[in-house]
């Protein structure tokens, strides 16, 4: 290998690009060192002047209701269950309210597939939303959920994408795309969610609608490696045609409480696969560390294999603490491991725009020790805004009636 | 692809260390800073898994240990975890009489799993740092089954004589760890390599502190530490990490910066979560998927086969 390592490294510092063999021989061969060692040329390269970046967010999920059922999912609760639940649109706001506390500047709001909830519903939301916030930016709704919509409201993708920017959406989460290879969507239970080209031509409308977004991996499940570096490519191939993808975000499938079950990744694979992404992606500027996934430490060491960027202080998160993990670092802990790792933080919008120094350094700022859930009170509630539109679901018509 | 990894005399000083060792040469006095003071992890950690290969190969030991509380006892247990390839005696026992008393009463539940147990400066102290006191409490100890004292701290003394005692008294220590959080990594390195063949009965070091601080190390913290270590000691065969309190991730990666034993696998089979989550399965798959092999061993470190 070493000899093909020599080649291909010199193949990368001549300007050359990865290819699929290439990257599937790094994956499965280099050592971990030199793997890092490549990735942390390529994320120098793009960034010689070492700062990291985070960004202060919320990550609300409106609801846990959802058609799809992947079987990784461990958050999702189907149609009528006792355990569903909608936020209302004042939860939002106490959220948003919260978060503009603790110096945040977006919501990276995302949920199930609830049939309950039109369009007309997130339009309403998004506009009111803007109304009280008008800065406040919307990370909102990744592209499964926006295939949802079209087919909810039987309206191509694109006018949704158009009438949710109109509404006040701001930039496109790259969740559900879990493995953007057909073979492992249908063993996953979510082909019919979102094909992978679906998924990607979500992506490629909303890019060409003027909108930035992010893409994502989530690994570990039942992809081989081929399959992860498809996933890459995939990926590279639509940045090439569009420009569109601010950040990479890599994360580990979580099997606690899923149907599919298993074992989750290793953290030498995560490290592997980041750093791979990131010789692959080589049009992408920036990577994010999955601490979420990987815990503070081993998120900590994403920066010295090709990550440029923790992701978000997270006030909230719900998806994988369902699935058991529940790592939690406030602003103060981000910023702290920066440096620690000789970097030089800075808070960020999701465009990457430089926001300034810590907020905590400008100004007192609650210590958040603790995420907070998406919701506290009563399950069996639901928000009274909910009543506006019309139920689709025989479940929520008995509800309805039955009250 | 031109980076900022770091340039400049700092960057000259590191190669020249690491031209230095991968020519088979050793540390000069100097290098230990110029390692200490590197940001580029991967390249020391780089040099750190050079230096185990040369040492261990691809080998990862690992134990099962059965820890049994020293003060309060186990008295009422009737039997210990079948799969435990150690049983310790943990925390600092009231006096030398009560440790060699817990000592016999384990040594029938244990049966052939040597028995290991106590820190060595806590049984100096309670001999009140007296040679021939320690001589006579290692005697009882070893009489009454202990095959291994657990651990002497590498940040609790200077003195290494007590280690050579204790092998005079053929109840050697079996590892060294580090008792406080907020010691300094490269400062215990350096004291453990001085000590010379006084530690060479030590068969592993576990740099990584035993206690968390009031502020939890990062993962560059530890890397270093771990990588550093293996860099500075050469006096000692293997870099020790505990699986149960650094957890499955962070002891992994360190497999990879210098380390060769993980320490504290646990000896129960949580079945109900299905086999493959059984403690063998999770260090046996994660020491592979680190690419190493990984191989069973005892409190006295005799080591089984590899597993697969
Ligand atoms: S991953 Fe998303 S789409 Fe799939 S079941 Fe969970 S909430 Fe629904």
């Amino acid at each position: 290998m070493r000899g093909e390592l020599e080649e291909i490294a010199a193949h990368l510092r001549g300007g050359g690009r990865l290819r699929a063999g290439e990257a599937l021989d790094l994956y499965r061969h280099a050592p971990t060192h030199e793997l890092g060692r490549l990735a942390d040329a390529a994320r120098a390269a793009k960034h010689p002047e070492r700062i990291v970046t985070y960004i202060i967010d919320r990550n609300v999920n409106y609801t846990n209701v959802c058609v799809a059922r992947c079987n990784f999912c461990a958050f999702y609760r189907p149609v009528g269950s006792g355990d569903g639940y909608v936020l209302g649109f004042d939860e939002i706001f106490a959220k948003i309210d919260e978060t503009i506390e603790v110096g945040g500047v977006q919501l990276l709001l995302q949920g199930g597939h609830n049939p309950d909830l039109p369009l007309a519903w997130y339009e309403d939301l998004f506009r009111a939303v803007k109304h009280r916030y008008p800065t406040f930016r919307l990370h909102a709704l990744s592209p499964p959920e926006v295939i949802h919509l079209s087919r909810l409201s039987q309206l191509p993708v694109r006018t949704v994408v158009e009438r949710l920017i109109a509404a006040g959406l701001d930039s496109i989460p790259g969740g559900g795309a879990e493995i953007l290879v057909d073979r492992v969507r249908r063993l996953l239970n979510c082909y019919g969610k979102a094909t992978a080209g679906e998924w990607l031509d979500v992506m490629r409308a909303a890019h060409e609608a003027g909108l930035r977004t992010t893409a994502t991996m989530m690994y570990g499940t039942v992809e081989r490696p081929e399959e992860r570096i498809e996933h890459l490519f995939r990926l590279r191939d639509l940045q090439d045609e569009t420009g569109g993808f601010t950040a990479f975000i890599a994360w580990s499938y979580q099997p606690p409480h899923t149907e599919l079950g298993g074992i989750e990744a290793t953290g030498v694979d995560y490290l592997r696969t980041l750093a791979v992404a990131r010789l692959v992606l080589d049009n992408f500027d920036n990577l994010q560390a999955s601490w979420v996934t990987q815990g503070g430490k081993v998120g900590q060491l994403s920066l010295a294999f090709g990550a440029n960027d923790m992701g978000s202080v997270m006030i909230e998160e719900n998806v994988v603490r369902a699935a058991g993990a529940a790592y939690c670092m406030d602003e103060v802990e981000i910023v702290r491991n920066i440096e620690n790792a000789g970097f030089v933080p800075k808070r960020r919008n999701m465009h990457y725009e430089l926001l300034g120094d810590p907020i905590f350094r400008e100004r007192p700022v609650p210590r958040m020790l603790e995420l907070a859930v998406a919701r506290t009170g009563e399950l069996d509630a639901p928000p009274p805004e909910i009543a506006r539109y019309p139920a689709r679901s025989r479940a929520e018509k008995v509800r309805r009636t039955a009250r | 692809m031109a980076g900022d990894r770091e340039s400049g005399p700092n960057r000259a000083s590191l190669e020249a260390v690491a031209e230095r060792l991968r020519a088979g040469g050793r540390l000069a006095s100097g290098d230990a800073a110029v390692l200490a003071a590197t940001p580029d992890l991967v390249a020391l950690g780089a040099l750190a898994d050079d230096r185990r290969r040369a040492l261990r190969g691809d080998r990862v030991t690992f134990v099962r240990v059965c820890e049994i509380d020293a003060v309060a006892g186990g008295a009422g247990q009737d039997r210990l975890p079948p799969r435990a390839g150690e049983v310790r005696l943990v925390g600092r026992p009231a006096d030398i009489g009560a440790a060699v008393a817990e000592t016999s009463r384990l040594r029938e539940l244990a049966g052939p799993v040597p028995i290991t147990g106590f820190a060595l400066d806590d049984l100096v102290d309670l001999c009140r740092a007296d040679a021939a006191a320690v001589r006579e409490a290692l005697g009882a100890l070893r009489e009454a089954g202990l095959a291994r004292v657990a651990e002497a701290r590498a940040d609790a003394g200077d003195d290494p004589r007590w280690i050579e005692l204790a092998v005079a008294e053929d109840l050697p220590v079996a590892r060294l760890t580090v008792a406080s959080a907020d010691s300094d990594g490269l400062a215990n390195a350096r004291r453990i390599a001085a000590w010379g063949a006084a530690a060479a009965s030590v068969r592993a070091f576990a740099p990584l502190p035993a206690v968390a601080g009031p502020r939890p190390s990062t993962g560059y913290d530890d890397l270093r530490r771990v990588a550093l270590t293996r860099l500075v000691v050469d006096n000692i065969d293997s870099i020790q990490v505990d699986w149960r309190l650094y957890g499955p991730k962070l002891a992994q990666v360190a497999l990879t910066f210098g380390a060769d034993d993980v320490d504290a696998v646990s000896p129960i089979d949580a079945l109900e979560h299905g086999w493959r989550r059984t403690p063998l399965e999770e260090i046996t798959r994660n020491v592979s998927a680190a690419a190493r092999v990984p191989i069973e061993r005892n409190g006295r470190f005799e080591i089984g086969t590899a597993r697969p």
